[in-house]
């Protein structure tokens, strides 16, 4: 028995290099930022190897930067609205579709998009709304508007550009959801002469909630850790945490405060993400 | 009710349309003829693929992700399957949280981790003179991390399909652990394996976040040569080069839905 056990123990060695890189590479990275969090910035040294909480009153005090925290909150709230508003009935329709054919294809219309990465779907977008993008095309040629309406660089085309890279995930969240709940509740909904709409309210909905709320964590938090759409769509006059990030640490240098935001996106996403996998797991089926 | 039905269809076929609508649209504007890109296109040609390909920054950057992309894929495929065969395959102390801390760069943002290994590599060079960031190790190092989640994923689901039965077969007919390996469960796992490979070199190819703190001047990838082109212009070479970008993934991607659920991946 005690030569089983030993052979279990040397299979579980074989996790130990993946284990090293991730420790090495990310658990040691970010607890390096958070100790860096806590120091002083000097222009002359960069560091002060003190232990302060400055940085953290400076981010949630000063106007500016407490601008920003709320600006990205407020964007990052509305796109996940938007989210699960749009996934929620794309979801529904996919989890329900019998054809296993017509879901697979579905699945691959959901996620090829978020697979080609930001940069790429950023570009589509700004040659979608653009000045002489796609749309002000068509509003010129139907008469609706006399002039190019500005569309990018405003926070409503961050929004519509952050909605594109999350709705995938709200999508498929909720559809993995949605698929343990077994349809002959619906069907006893319906014997009890509900409406398919009161159906998809007293049935689906309640029992789906872990999936909204786990759709909203994913979401809210890939909406305020996002750089690519806010640099590229919303251009200089929306500020995010993102790339306030990037300019503080690889432009300003000032490390102690970019990485005192960078532990403030950090905080808020592992937080999120225990909420919204303790829904997950809290099924009722 | 079939009205109403036909509205829900409708309000479905919209919203996948508005994801995969920019897409198309980018890809077609790469065919317009004119110099300032608009819409209605003048006419169709070709140029824009060559005029790009004559921008050293999108040759260097192409070349440059796709070798980063291929060696990240066998670093996470080598790391990640023998983690995957340890947490499936055997009980030991702390296995459940080994696991999530595998899956944990899927969960921290691209970022923040950006932010951190940069500066980790920094420290790292002041106390060892050592240099890491700005070097293509360094950026290697990211990027496996970046696709380790994906191989930890797919090879995990794949192996929880068996119960380990026909390796324990294999072991009793004298077969060493190699042998099993190679013989019983590689087998298993292929298509798993075709994924985790093919899912691996799309996580490192688009990745934009990360490897912007990492890369030093000339060495950049597609994805940071299409944005820091895209501060400045946006015309038709920009569109070329991401169709290019589109095309790479998404053969990728429509290989890998046959081996695997999509769905399953995420």
């Amino acid at each position: 028995m005690s030569g089983e056990k030993a052979r279990r123990l040397k299979g579980g060695a074989l996790v130990i290099p993946a284990l090293l890189l991730v420790i090495l590479f990310l658990l040691a990275p970010i607890a390096l930022i958070f100790r860096f969090s806590l120091d002083i910035y000097d222009p002359g040294k960069l560091m002060l190897g003190v232990f302060s909480p400055d940085n953290y009153v400076k981010a949630f005090s000063d106007p500016f930067y407490r601008g920003v925290l709320l600006d990205t909150a407020r964007i990052a709230a509305v796109s996940t609205a938007v989210c699960l508003v749009l996934g929620y009935p794309v979801a529904y329709f996919i989890s329900r579709t019998r054809s296993e054919r017509l879901r697979g294809t579905l699945i691959v219309f959901t996620v090829l998009p978020l697979l080609m990465g930001n940069a790429v779907r950023s570009a589509a977008w700004m040659v979608v709304m653009g000045s002489k993008g796609l749309i002000n095309a068509f509003l010129l040629v139907t008469g609706l508007a006399a002039e190019p309406v500005k569309i990018l660089y405003t926070p409503t085309a961050v929004v519509v550009g952050l909605v594109s890279v999350l709705l995938p995930f709200a999508i498929i969240t909720l559809q993995s959801v949605m698929d343990s709940i077994p349809q002959s509740l619906e069907e006893a909904g319906r014997s009890l002469g509900y409406s398919p709409l009161r159906t998809l309210f007293a049935v689906v909905v309640p029992l789906s909630a872990p999936g909204i709320i786990a759709a909203a964590a994913i979401c809210f938090c890939l909406a305020m850790n996002a750089y690519a759409t806010p640099v590229l769509i919303g251009g200089p006059s929306v500020h995010m945490m993102g790339p306030l990030v990037y300019q503080q640490i690889a432009k300003v240098t000032n490390w102690p405060f970019g990485s005192t935001l960078a532990c403030v996106m950090m905080l808020v996403t592992l937080v999120l993400t225990i909420v919204s996998t303790t829904y997950l797991h809290r099924r009722y089926f | 009710m079939s009205a109403a039905r036909t509205i829900y269809l409708l309000l479905v076929v919209a919203i996948l349309a508005f994801l995969v609508a920019p897409l198309v649209v980018i890809v077609w504007a790469s065919f317009f003829s004119d110099k300032i890109l608009s819409f209605p296109p003048g006419g169709y040609t070709l140029d824009w693929y060559a005029r790009a390909w004559q921008q050293p920054d999108f040759v260097a950057g192409f070349l440059m992700s796709i070798k980063i992309a291929l060696c990240a894929m066998a670093g996470s495929l080598l790391l990640g399957v023998p983690a995957s065969l340890a947490i499936e395959r055997f009980r030991f102390p702390g296995r459940e949280s080994v696991r999530q801390l595998l899956l944990a760069p899927m969960y921290v943002p691209a970022i923040v981790a950006g932010a951190a290994v940069y500066l980790y590599y920094i420290q790292f060079e002041i106390s060892t003179e050592v240099q890491l960031a700005a070097t293509f190790p360094g950026l290697l190092l990211a990027h496996t991390l970046v696709a380790l989640p994906w191989t930890m994923r797919l090879i995990c689901a794949s192996l929880a399909t068996t119960t380990g039965i026909a390796e324990e077969a294999a072991q009793s007919l004298g077969a060493n652990a190699l042998q099993t390996f190679f013989y019983v469960t590689l087998p298993i796992i292929r298509p798993g394996l075709i994924a985790a490979a093919l899912f691996s070199f799309i996580a490192s190819f688009s990745e934009l976040e990360e490897s912007l703190f990492l890369v030093g001047p000339g060495k950049t990838t597609l994805p940071i040569a299409i944005v820091n082109y895209l501060e400045w212009n946006l015309d038709s070479t920009i569109a070329a080069v991401a169709t290019v970008q589109i095309l790479i993934i998404g053969t990728a991607l429509l290989v890998s839905d046959r081996y695997v659920n999509l769905g399953k991946a995420f």
